[in-house]
């Protein structure tokens, strides 16, 4: 699936030089694992790193650094590592489903990730009315499942979305199959309203 | 030193994934003191440097049959190795998960496939009657916590009571809250 909406370059060489914070970073990696387009440019990022590698300045490994590395070799040769080739989002790790309203779950994401950040799977049923919300920071979402519109545009599964903490923005979900998304948010959400408030209190994230 | 000093690093990496030792050694000679050069710009410090340079290098060895030369060149397939050895030392470090402060109630276990309940419609307004099965004592706390998003302890001194207080309030509305919402799910 390769979708309508991309990180940014900027994003993705961020995402590419490994400096995203762990969670945003996961959300990245969630688009990049669908979208070719964005793997071939991350890839060539990856690239001109790797030729930065062999420039840079040598930093003298210890005296006795090459013979403890070849004993920690294993016996025989290298096996080759099974690739994981579930969707990505069956390779994500998800605390308990809490429901925080009809037809609403959200689940927080077990990811090291900064205090202050919250990284979560949240799925809404349609017709389900989402909290307009507003960030105090940077939030990173990928569409895992499902569909939303909102006033940048409809996103489908495989889009990915970076908005500010200027946004206040109401998704309406589409379609008739749940919308499922997995967010990175920075700071604290502050869905408008007691309720909302509740619920992500609620739901631990 | 380099014993195959006229093999690329590809062919070399691909000897190493057939099990080939001098192969990393020699690659071990090309590239080791580059990684540590690398992991101490983006941040490592001494002995954790030297370590954690070891440890990319028994990353190659163990990873090398993943190596696939028509992809990658071998400098951007070890960089990825290295930069990710680097991430997941962060990801070790940082123990700490996102928990509000708010965390007062205990994991239990509640399954359910979304589409179970995306039949059932309630209105907001519905929802609001939950509030309504709060003393006004709880209302009041959850009121400061989650609408005017008040620190416990503020709240503790705006109402002049302890902080066990203010936590065990909470902690029986959001337990009444969910009954009621489980309800309804
Ligand atoms: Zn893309």
């Amino acid at each position: 699936m390769s979708g309508q909406h991309h990180p940014s370059a900027d994003i993705l060489a961020a995402y590419a030089s490994g400096v995203l914070e762990p969670g945003f970073g996961l959300v990245v990696a969630a688009h990049v694992d669908g979208c070719a387009q964005c793997r071939r440019q991350v890839a060539s990022y990856e690239a001109i790193s790797g030729d930065a590698l062999c420039e840079i300045d040598d930093a003298a490994m210890g005296d006795d650094a090459l013979s403890r590395v070849m004993s920690r070799l294993d016996g025989a040769a290298p096996e080759k590592l099974a690739m994981d080739r579930r969707p990505f989002a069956e390779r994500l790790t998800l605390k308990p489903r809490k429901w925080v309203a009809p037809g609403v779950w959200v689940a927080a994401v077990e990811t090291p990730h900064a205090r202050t950040n919250r990284v979560y799977v949240l799925s809404v049923a349609p017709g389900m009315p989402t909290a307009r919300h507003e960030h105090s920071g940077a939030e990173f979402c990928t569409v895992l499942k499902g569909a939303y519109r909102d006033e940048l545009g409809l996103f489908r599964a495989g889009d990915f979305a970076a908005t500010d903490h200027d946004v206040n923005h109401q998704p309406v979900v589409q379609g008739d199959e749940a919308c499922v998304c997995l967010f990175a948010t920075e700071g604290r959400l502050q869905p408008q309203g007691l309720l909302g408030r509740l619920a992500f209190a609620y739901a631990d994230v | 030193m380099d014993d195959c000093a006229d093999i690329s690093d590809e062919a070399l990496l691909t000897q190493i994934a057939a099990g080939n030792r001098v192969a990393f050694s020699s690659l071990f000679g090309r590239y080791a003191s580059k990684v540590k050069g690398y992991l101490i710009k983006l941040g490592a410090r001494g002995a954790a440097a030297e370590d954690l340079a070891q440890d990319v290098m028994v990353s190659i060895w163990r990873r090398a049959a993943s190596f696939d030369p028509a992809k990658a060149k071998a400098s951007t397939w070890i960089y990825v190795v290295a930069r990710n050895a680097w991430i997941d030392k962060l990801r070790r470090e940082r123990v700490e998960l996102a928990y509000r402060d708010t965390l007062i109630i205990d994991e239990a276990s509640d399954e359910e496939l979304p589409d179970d309940a995306v039949s059932r419609v309630q209105t907001e307004a519905q929802m609001a009657e939950a509030l309504e099965l709060l003393s006004e004592e709880q209302k009041q706390v959850v009121r400061l916590s989650f609408f005017e998003d008040r620190p416990h302890s503020e709240i503790a001194e705006h109402l002049s009571l302890p902080l066990g207080t203010v936590k065990s309030r909470l902690r029986l509305a959001l337990i009444k809250l969910r009954a009621h919402w489980e309800q309804m799910k």
